[in-house]
């Protein structure tokens, strides 16, 4: 199905937006709707609900949804600057390329961040070695976007004990709990822990005009199948279009923003489906395209003018890349939850969010309760066996026959400092396969963050025994090789030497240059950014819209 | 080109082996199989195969066979994994063929007969002997990915491998409850039925 709107090349839009997810699709909605035209720039194809399959081996072990892995994406990867990074198997930076990027693919877990999270630093001082600042905004100026985020895209869920003040209830009630729910809530009883609704991007009822989900189970990794996963394909992209304002140009991997004599962004550069170098005319720009892309659009963006790339006057663009560092604990119990059905996650517990100088180290983070590698039947049998059985034979076959549908998972996600070596950069010899520089990451979490892990691995290791699991193990909490969550590359914050953009997400040295994804955090939050995402693209839409009211673009 | 050099079949083989060490929350992984979609429905027990050899297939389906043996349950025998390897073999890992077929080879040459032909027993301490190497790393990642993957990869045939674990993926949506432990919660009762 094509976009109904088709703009001219040569004409100026008023906005270009280089990518559709979940920031990306939210301005496009926001600003078509608000009148404006709006081409979007995806890189990947147009997917639709119906094309989206149960196919595990294509999706989570052939990347069909990420572009192709790293094989087609030449990502490399490094724990130090001092080393050549290499190719991994496993592509280290991983989105979905599609129309409404990862939000089409991720598992819709979506906590909004706390009052906390964004003036942390005030609260605990300054931590040495690291990039750890305050936000420029607080929770108060971003609840009213969090609450549109809820309304608008469609969310499920309940509050919980400690969660921050929210002007309006959920629209739609919890997605209903599962055994994997019930089993934390039973060990968290014993250990005086309190136990709450997870909320999701997910329907439990029809809204809006889209159905309520089907519990099929493929949530993390898959497409959803009915339009029920409240990604930005789903609830936003339909409405930007049927603006008559947007169109929505997929197979267009954008290589290049080119900038006028007057330094302003004047023209985006992309190759079509065919690899045709293409570009379109735009009075103002919007980059959406995700931490990692994001930042290496605007150094590769780099030209006479702007030698360290665009928007890079402070040297930020890259730094800071955050990933939430995760643990996770396995157990078996003796009857059967078959936690492979519905939503991965119906309760968590965040008695652990707030960083507490008592466990020695800085950092917060949740625990939830989901199947993860028992959800489908190939991770189940490559991640998800306990380590005392043997890899193959009568005993691996009788083990994951029984575990399969008994098995669960405790996952940690935690805090992740924001530090200059962790980073985005091109990378010094691979291309991709449009032909641009690799995605190079350079990435070793702080000790706290890995301290904060075990931290949380440990206390899923009491949760399991105080819920009467048959058997428990675990694995040793390594470093990441990688991450979904791609935070923190072009900051967010008042000081144009150390970052980026400012509060309304406007590049500090290109006026007509806006930036707003996962790159705009300052902070990582306690491990599900999405909600917060949104949530600044909603509110950077308004900051533009009314920027475009005072004639100041 | 640094990443066409790590794409080479060594680099692709020892990831397919340490595949299970990765990271908790690590996956993605391999594209172990990037396995042509147009692959097949070729999964009856006597199909031709596409790729290899009848006796290579045979020692393959053998070796397949010990890593998931049929039991009191149906194994990678009864699932067809080797029709999955033999048309992941066909297509994009056609590199990796060739090296499986050099790995078997040096194991075929210091036996009498060929692997297929020796009982299951010693077939095992044979495998115990190499199963921290190259060859069995992929083999045991391909037999499981023939094992659960839909059949329409060539193999897990009538669904025995999701079947014999008790997953229903072919089958759903599905109405609460779903298990034991949300039953009482639901009103309903177990197993999700």
């Amino acid at each position: 199905m094509a976009s109904k709107r088709q703009f001219s090349l040569k004409e100026p839009v008023d906005f270009v937006i280089v990518g559709s997810g979940s920031a990306g699709g939210i301005l496009a909605k926001e600003l078509s709707t608000a009148g404006f035209d709006v081409v979007v720039l995806e890189q990947g194809p147009y997917r639709h609900a119906n094309d989206f399959v149960h196919d595990e081996l294509a999706v989570v072990f052939r990347d069909e949804l990420i572009g192709g892995g790293t094989k087609a994406s030449g990502q490399t990867f490094r724990d130090d600057e001092n080393k050549v990074a290499q190719s991994p198997m496993r592509q280290p930076a991983r989105y979905a390329q599609n129309v409404g990027g990862a939000s089409v693919h991720f598992t819709a877990n979506f906590w909004r961040f706390r009052e906390i999270d964004f003036k942390e630093r005030s609260v605990l001082g300054a931590i040495s070695g690291t990039n750890f600042a305050d936000w420029p905004i607080t929770y108060d100026e971003l609840e009213p976007y969090y609450t549109k985020v809820d309304w608008e895209i469609g969310v499920s869920g309940a509050p919980g004990p400690n969660d921050a003040f929210r002007s309006k209830p959920f629209p739609l009630p919890p997605m209903p709990v599962k055994s994997s729910g019930v089993l934390m809530e039973r060990g968290a009883k014993k250990l005086g822990l309190n136990v709450q609704v997870e909320p999701h991007a997910i329907l439990s009822q029809p809204f809006n005009g889209r159905p309520a989900c089907i519990n099929c189970g493929y949530c993390m990794f898959f497409g959803c199948e009915v339009g029920a996963k409240s990604s930005t394909l789903a609830a936003m992209i339909p409405l930007a279009e049927a603006s008559g304002n947007c169109e929505i140009r997929a197979d267009s991997a954008v290589f290049r923003i080119a900038t006028d004599k007057r330094g302003r962004a004047s023209e985006v550069f992309y190759y079509d489906k065919d690899g045709m170098e293409r570009s379109q005319k735009a009075k103002a720009v919007v980059v959406s395209a995700n931490g990692a892309e994001t930042a290496r659009l605007l150094l590769m963006s780099a030209s006479e003018q702007y030698p360290d790339g665009l928007a890079n006057s402070s040297g930020f663009v890259g730094r800071n890349l955050m990933f939430n560092a995760h643990s996770a604990a396995q157990g078996v119990f003796t009857e059967q939850l078959n936690d492979y059905k519905g939503v991965q996650v119906t309760r968590i517990i965040h008695d652990f969010y707030e960083s507490d100088p008592a466990r020695g180290f800085y950092g917060g983070g949740g625990l939830d309760a989901r199947p993860l590698w028992s959800a489908t039947p190939i991770l189940h049998a490559l991640l998800g066996m306990p380590p005392d059985v043997p890899p193959w034979g009568a005993a691996f076959k009788d083990e994951m026959a029984h575990n399969f549908t008994r098995q669960m998972c405790l996952v940690g996600s935690t805090t992740s400092l924001a530090l200059d070596r962790n980073n985005i950069t091109l990378d010094p010899t691979n291309t991709d396969k449009w032909g641009r520089p690799s995605i190079r990451v350079t990435y070793r979490d702080h000790d706290d963050d890995l301290s904060m892990a075990s931290f949380l691995q440990d206390r899923a290791m009491e949760l399991f025994d105080a819920a009467g699991a048959q058997k428990t193990w675990r694995r040793p909490v390594l470093p990441s090789d990688g991450g979904e969550h791609l935070l923190g590359t072009c900051r967010m914050g008042d000081d144009p030497s150390s970052s980026v953009v400012n509060r309304d997400h406007r590049s500090h040295d290109i006026k007509n240059l806006f930036i707003c994804d996962g790159s705009s955090f300052v902070t990582s939050g306690r491990g599900q950014p999405t909600m917060t995402i949104m949530a600044l693209a909603f509110r950077a839409a308004d900051r533009i819209k009314a920027a475009v009211a005072a004639n100041a673009i | 080109m640094k990443n066409k050099k790590h794409w080479s079949r060594r680099g692709f083989l020892q990831s397919a082996g340490t595949l299970a060490s990765v990271n908790a929350l690590g996956i993605g992984a391999p594209a172990l199989a990037a396995i042509s979609a147009a692959a097949n429905e070729a999964n009856a027990a006597n199909a031709a195969f596409v790729a290899l050899g009848n006796d290579d297939a045979a020692d393959f389906a053998a070796i397949a066979a010990r890593i998931i043996p049929t039991t009191d349950t149906p194994g990678a025998t009864e699932a067809g994994v080797i029709h999955f390897i033999d048309q992941a073999f066909a297509v994009e890992m056609r590199d990796a063929m060739d090296f499986a077929l050099q790995g078997l080879q040096v194991i075929n040459a210091r036996l009498d007969g060929r692997f297929a032909d020796l009982d299951t027993e010693t077939q095992d301490a044979l495998l115990r002997n190499i199963e921290q190497g190259e060859l069995f790393g992929l083999l045991r990642s391909m037999t499981i990915f023939g094992f659960f993957s839909m059949s329409k990869y060539g193999g897990n045939a009538n669904h025995i491998g999701w079947d014999l674990i008790g997953f229903e993926g072919h089958h759903g949506p599905w109405q609460y409850p779903f298990g034991y432990y949300d039953a009482d919660v639901h009103g309903g009762n177990d197993n999700g039925q």
